[in-house]
């Protein structure tokens, strides 16, 4: 049984000014399966936070279904296994962390002889130790955002609903985010993401679900990730003559000098062999090989903006790593 | 119900440290202190002064800050999207509704509390036996509070702050007003009159149920059964108002 079904799920919005209904969402079908890390990966206004909101029960589908471990969205039974964090979540200013925590926790029907004992872990968790009896309106972004996070854990839910888990955070911040959610995979937990910050996704999602204008466009799975993570290869080299290249036309994509520095894209990793004793026996001398991957984000911009924009500045952006004339400018 | 008291106790707690709550307190007890020093007359008369102002002080404060504080409260938790936290977790809306209210109601006392010990500091201080009727007259008002602070509950589920407080202070004042309307309309009004009377008469609440005031100051007897019968109808009423609440409260969506 999957942590999350959500199928052909439509919603509509009442515009501000007019009465016409605006279709936000045209039928969005996603499963987070047990275990695993979820992306959710849209531009603004695709409609995460919506998708979000209905798995939650926090607003009603107009058509089709969500259900968490089989239970419609925002019953009880779903809610009993569900740890939410809120985009932009708001906290009581002046409850303190721990007093939060603590109604958090009744709330989820902590038992009261293993709150406290859970409300230390989670502060330790989310690094938040010494600010517990701090009121929340002490707090900075960050700190309040990794609050937010502790609430969500804290009654050890099996599946987490995080939307935008990583905005206003640090490097430090991120990096342990990302620690604590590695950790609750590792426990079984099954976790669902929406977030701008591609590299983290890269790094944490099992599977990628990508959403655009209200439908999900793509869902990659680690594989598909991997092998469309797969960028161009790189090879910095010195005293490459004129003409040193022209035979690995079909091995090299683009080329550029720059001092007396040759920077080269391979076009497959196989290829990476021959054109390094190529170069060695022309007397060049190989300095560094780097395997550049493409991003989530050059995948994210092909994916969703290209189709959007066609020939905007981000649409271009993308083929940066194909495109000799910008590799040239280097 | 584990619930319900976490929700209360919560709403209680931020209301307790907002402004407003000590503000209120602080107000009605300078009220009460001003009246004893400025009131140059014999004492008996004094105290009844005293006593005539500090229970209304109680009763008028006391719906005041359940009308600002309850229309606040709810409201800013649906604005602020706090109840995203709470309502994503196991709790019924119902629950929500009935610990909101509950909180609210919590944190009023305490005006009333801190009000009630000055006053009854005051009549002390003065040489003024503290009669039973002074506490039933404070027990009314805070049975009256709960019953406002229900239909700030009612209203809150649906419209702003602003609305909910106008609504509610419309509430009161047509609630003062709806026995006296009622007798009215059944000497002078035709049937349609009486009939409409007699609708606003069960709509609204019937607020000088919980006024026991006359009473207090001019040591008249009271009787405890009447004090049974008020707080049967304050919560008859308060049970009433939730369930609309509920209903309401059932289909609304938090986007
Ligand atoms: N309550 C609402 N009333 C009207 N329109 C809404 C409402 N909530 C969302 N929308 C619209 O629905 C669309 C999707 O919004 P949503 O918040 O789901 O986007 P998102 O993918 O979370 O964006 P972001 O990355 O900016 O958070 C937007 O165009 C937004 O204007
Ligand atoms: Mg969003």
């Amino acid at each position: 049984m999957n942590a999350i079904d959500a199928n052909g799920v439509k919603k509509s919005f009442r515009g501000g000014m007019s009465l016409a209904k605006r279709e936000v969402l045209r039928g969005v079908t996603l499963d987070a399966r047990p275990g695993e890390i979820l992306g959710f990966l849209g531009s603004n206004g695709a409609g995460k936070t919506t998708t979000i909101k209905i798995v939650l029960g926090l607003i009603r589908a107009d058509e089709g279904t969500a259900e968490l471990f089989g239970h419609p969205a925002g019953s009880k039974e779903a809610a009993l296994r569900t740890g939410y964090l809120p985009e932009m979540p708001y906290f009581y200013p002046h409850l303190t962390l721990g007093e939060f925590l603590e109604f958090c926790g009744r709330l989820s029907g902590v038992p009261p002889r293993l709150l406290a004992e859970r409300i230390g872990r989670v502060v330790e968790t989310v690094d938040l130790s010494p600010h517990r009896d701090l009121r929340l309106k002490t707090f900075s972004k960050g700190m309040l955002q990794r609050a937010g996070l502790a609430q969500a854990i804290l009654h050890d839910p099996d599946l987490l609903v995080l939307d935008e888990p990583f905005s206003g955070l640090d490097p430090i911040g991120r990096r342990l985010v990302r620690d604590v959610l590695v950790d609750l995979r590792a426990r079984g937990k099954t976790i669902f993401f929406s977030s701008h910050i591609l590299p983290d996704m890269e790094a944490l999602c099992d599977r990628v679900s990508i959403i655009r204008d209200g439908i999900i466009a793509k869902t990659l799975g680690l594989d598909e990730l991997m092998r469309l993570g797969e960028g161009r290869i790189e090879i910095t080299a010195r005293g490459v003559r004129m003409g040193t290249l022209a035979p690995l036309h079909e091995y090299v994509s683009a080329a550029a000098d720059r001092g007396d520095e040759t920077f080269i894209v391979v076009r497959e990793r196989r290829f990476v062999r021959p054109v390094i004793e190529h170069l060695y026996g022309r007397g060049a001398d190989v300095l560094a090989v780097a395997g550049v991957r493409r991003s989530l984000e050059d995948i994210f911009m092909q994916e969703i903006a290209r189709p959007a924009v066609p020939g905007g500045a981000e649409a271009s952006n993308a083929d940066r790593p194909r495109d000799p004339a910008v590799f040239a400018g280097f | 119900m584990n619930r319900i008291a976490a929700v209360a106790i919560n709403t209680f707690r931020e209301s307790a440290r907002e402004r407003i709550l000590v503000v209120a307190a602080v107000f009605g007890a300078v009220l009460m202190g001003a009246t004893v020093f400025l009131s140059p007359l014999a004492v008996g008369a004094r105290q009844k002064i005293v006593m005539d102002v500090g229970l209304a002080a109680i009763s008028i404060i006391g719906v005041l800050s359940a009308v600002f504080l309850g229309g606040t409260l709810v409201h800013k938790e649906i604005d602020r999207k706090a109840i995203y936290l709470v309502l994503s977790r196991p709790v019924s809306r119902p629950a929500y509704l009935v610990g909101k209210l509950a909180g609210v109601v919590l944190a009023v006392s305490l005006i009333f509390a801190v009000m009630t010990a000055v006053l009854a500091a005051a009549l002390v201080l003065g040489d003024a036996a503290l009669r039973p009727a002074v506490f039933a007259a404070v027990y009314l008002s805070l049975l009256e509070t709960a019953v406002v602070a229900s239909i700030v509950v009612f209203f809150s589920t649906f419209t702003t702050p602003m609305l909910t407080s106008f609504f509610a202070l419309c509430c009161v004042a047509a609630g003062s007003l709806s026995n006296d309307l009622r007798v009215f309309a059944e000497k002078f009004g035709g049937a349609g009159t009486r009939a409409a009377a007699n609708a606003f008469y069960y709509l609204l609440p019937n607020l000088k149920v919980f006024n026991l005031r006359h009473e207090a100051v001019h040591d008249l007897p009271f009787r405890v059964g009447d004090l049974a019968l008020a707080t049967a109808y304050a919560a008859v009423y308060v049970a009433a108002v939730l369930c609309f609440a509920c209903l309401v409260f059932r289909r609304r969506e938090f986007a």
